[in-house]
């Protein structure tokens, strides 16, 4: 088994129209076992900015904190906040950094810049970059996501339109993943603010 | 360590004990994304013509169907990238720097014989484990110029060269029409038909077709030059009835990574 | 002597120079692999080091390229401190304390062959293990072991600039048809006092032999 399937996971980032929404699971396992029904893996980086981070738990944290720290440095340094894209390629070098004796994490990010314009990507545990127009995945369910993505995902969406796709999206994954699921949350990051929800979901 | 000085230069090496200890356990090393790839390019009369497709994959998954895979190095040089992913794009980045400060420092236009040897020596340093194989094209002050680089870090010199999984395809094509003083619309149709041969063939290799065609004073770049994949448009929506989800607004919202304005800094995890 | 890492690039090759009175002739096939992918049909295996050395390489194409450029770097640097060109052995004693020094983590079987005005003509070879042997003639890559006999035979020490180069094309020609890492063309340089003649003999044109 790899080491990225250790915790499990489902993360998912949907672009909408002059909105994003990013959205995952709750669960935390070893394996089989599952220790957590309450963790986090989607953390907020600004207040328009969002990261999701799958992987080995451990590393969740470590990076989340380092990534604080960093932003927080950058913000005090710079004087403004960051942009999604800026926040990217600093991750995207703190990874690559460890190119050999990387973390155990797959990040998706998500966020709207100073234009209001929608921004997802996700990267590799070596920090590639992998952009898109549309819908970025990562976690144990990700092959699960990419097909129901694939075919739920449509442009153009509204908030409320993007947040019953993203959540039917979500939901319909994990049911077909014994790693993730027990729970979900979801953001919609719009320009006036993010909408939070948690979502109704089985617990097994 | 001083966390502030945490971005000293250089690779990190303080993961590698705890993810070897974590192999032996028999926890399997995750895949980096890869770029599957069929990557060509070739001197015509004017000039150099690049070309790629666009498909990064990771393992058997298609990570991402539009990627860009021909690096800017330079005003007159630009590299098309296979193998791992984050390779080739750092390590043309890198190169991309050192060449924009090079060309600075002696107040000329960079060679493409420079650039091949930065990158061949770095490459050739980290023995292999640096995953970048490159094909690297660009007129320079002497000329056009066109060179694989290996990730061992061997070059060769070519008129026609072919990389990535999809080379053999691609070098069937070149192998059979490739002349010496093709037109730049012969030179173009060529590395097109190459590149979709890869696309159609390899499967590693997909989506569309990018070009990039240099010559002595101007670089044009076309991305996605022939999409031969475009998906279909969905006959019908699967928009959702508002109220499908059923949710709950959390009580506490999330806490923002930063301090507030007034407010203590957020120490908490 | 580091094994080939997985995915390198390797000339399996056939290399071989041969003095004569005046001058060296150098010779090589030009094909490169990656496994059986024939990665470059027309490689050039013979590199200038100095305006009168060359070297012929063998092994990884990496590793071969790299220690080329060094000695190619060292041998400019003595010139230009000396003020007088280096002499063959100079180069071939540089080319064996760099392969000496890293055997462990190189590949790389090279020939040298030039002309200097201290010995005149003069073949070195360096082998796997970082060793160097003054030849008369020397044979290398994955090649030569089909021709030591034909070679051994064939060569006196007499012999002429034209036929040591037709030595050099039948030897290369017919290693190049018995081994599978060795063939595309055949690349030469006769290395005199006075100049350097590049040659080369294309696929169609190999001198004739038995073929099966």
């Amino acid at each position: 088994m790899s080491i990225m399937e250790y915790c499990g996971a489902a993360i998912v980032a949907m672009v909408g129209k002059d909105c994003v929404a990013i959205a995952s699971d709750k669960r935390l396992g070893q394996q089989q076992l599952t220790v957590d029904m309450e963790f986090q893996k989607v953390f907020p980086i600004t207040e328009r900015t969002y990261i999701g981070l799958s992987g080995l738990a451990t590393d969740v944290k470590t990076l989340h904190d380092r990534l604080r720290m960093r932003v927080n440095l950058y913000k005090h340094r710079e004087e403004r906040v960051i942009e999604p894209k800026t926040f990217t390629h600093l991750l995207s070098h703190m990874l690559y950094e460890r190119r050999f004796g990387s973390y155990f994490i797959s990040p998706v990010v998500a966020g709207l810049d100073k234009n209001n314009r929608p921004y997802i990507c996700a990267l590799d545990t070596i920090g590639c970059i992998d952009s898109s127009s549309d819908f970025v995945v990562c976690g144990t369910a990700a092959t699960n996501l990419y097909g129901a993505c694939e075919s739920l995902w449509e442009p153009d969406l509204g908030p409320e339109e993007l947040f019953e796709t993203i959540s039917q999206t979500l939901l319909s994954s994990i049911d077909r993943d014994a790693m993730s699921g027990w729970g979900a949350v979801v953001h919609i990051i719009t320009p006036s603010g993010v909408i939070t929800r948690d979502l109704k979901s089985r617990m097994d | 360590m001083s966390p502030i000085l945490e971005s000293a230069a250089g690779f990190k090496f303080d993961n590698v004990k705890r993810n070897q200890l974590l192999s032996e356990k028999g926890n399997a090393a995750p895949r980096a994304t890869k770029t599957g790839t069929t990557i060509v390019g070739l001197i015509f009369k004017d000039g150099i013509i690049l070309g790629a497709d666009t498909r990064a994959t990771s393992g058997p998954i298609v990570a991402d169907k539009n990627c860009e895979k021909i690096h800017y190095l330079a005003p007159n040089m630009y590299c098309c990238g296979a193998g791992t992913a984050a390779d080739t794009e750092f390590t043309t980045s890198m190169a991309s720097s050192q060449l924009a400060l090079h060309s600075l420092n002696t107040g000329r236009e960079a060679r493409v014989a420079t650039a091949m040897t930065m990158l061949k020596q770095y490459l050739f340093r980290y023995q292999g484990h640096i995953g970048a194989y490159l094909v690297l094209g660009g007129y320079d002050v002497t000329g056009p110029h066109l060179y694989t680089i290996h990730a061992h870090g061997s070059t060769d010199k070519l008129p026609f060269v072919t990389m990535g999984s999809g080379s053999l395809a691609a070098m069937s094509v070149f192998e059979s029409r490739w002349r010496a003083g093709l037109s730049r619309e012969e030179g173009i149709e060529l590395v097109k038909d190459a590149i979709e041969a890869g696309i159609f063939n390899d499967l590693g290799s997909g989506s569309n077709v990018d070009v990039c065609v240099i010559t002595r004073n101007n670089v044009e770049y076309l991305r996605n030059y022939v999409m031969p994949n475009e998906r279909v448009e969905k006959e019908q929506s699967y928009k959702f009835a508002p109220g499908t989800t059923e949710f709950i607004v959390p009580k506490p919202p999330a806490t923002l990574s930063g301090e507030e304005e007034g407010t203590a800094m957020d120490v908490s995890a | 002597m580091a094994p080939l890492k997985p995915g390198e690039v390797s000339m399996g090759t056939t290399i071989m120079a041969v003095q004569f009175d005046g001058g060296v002739v150098v010779g090589a096939d030009s094909r490169t692999t990656t496994g059986t992918y024939i990665a470059n049909r027309v490689t050039d295996k013979l590199t200038k080091v100095h305006d009168r050395i060359y070297c012929c390489r063998s092994g990884s194409a990496a590793d071969t390229q790299a220690v080329a450029d060094i000695v190619k770097y060292h041998l400019a640097l003595y010139a230009a401190q000396h003020g007088e060109e280096p002499t063959v052995k100079v180069a071939a004693s540089l080319f064996q304390e760099i392969c000496y020094q890293n055997k462990s983590t190189l590949m790389a079987g090279i020939i040298i062959g030039g002309w200097d005005k201290v010995d005149g003509p003069s073949v070195y070879d360096i082998p796997l293990g970082g060793s160097l042997h003054k030849q008369p003639f020397a044979l290398g890559g994955s090649g030569s072991t089909f021709i030591y006999g034909y070679c051994d035979k064939v060569y006196h020490t007499d012999m002429t600039r034209e036929e040591c180069i037709e030595f050099v094309k039948n030897s290369v020609s017919l290693a190049m048809t018995r081994d599978g890492s060795s063939g595309g063309v055949i690349r030469l340089a006769v290395i005199t006092e006075d100049s350097v003649e590049r040659m080369f003999v294309p696929g169609n044109e190999l001198p004739s032999q038995y073929l099966g």
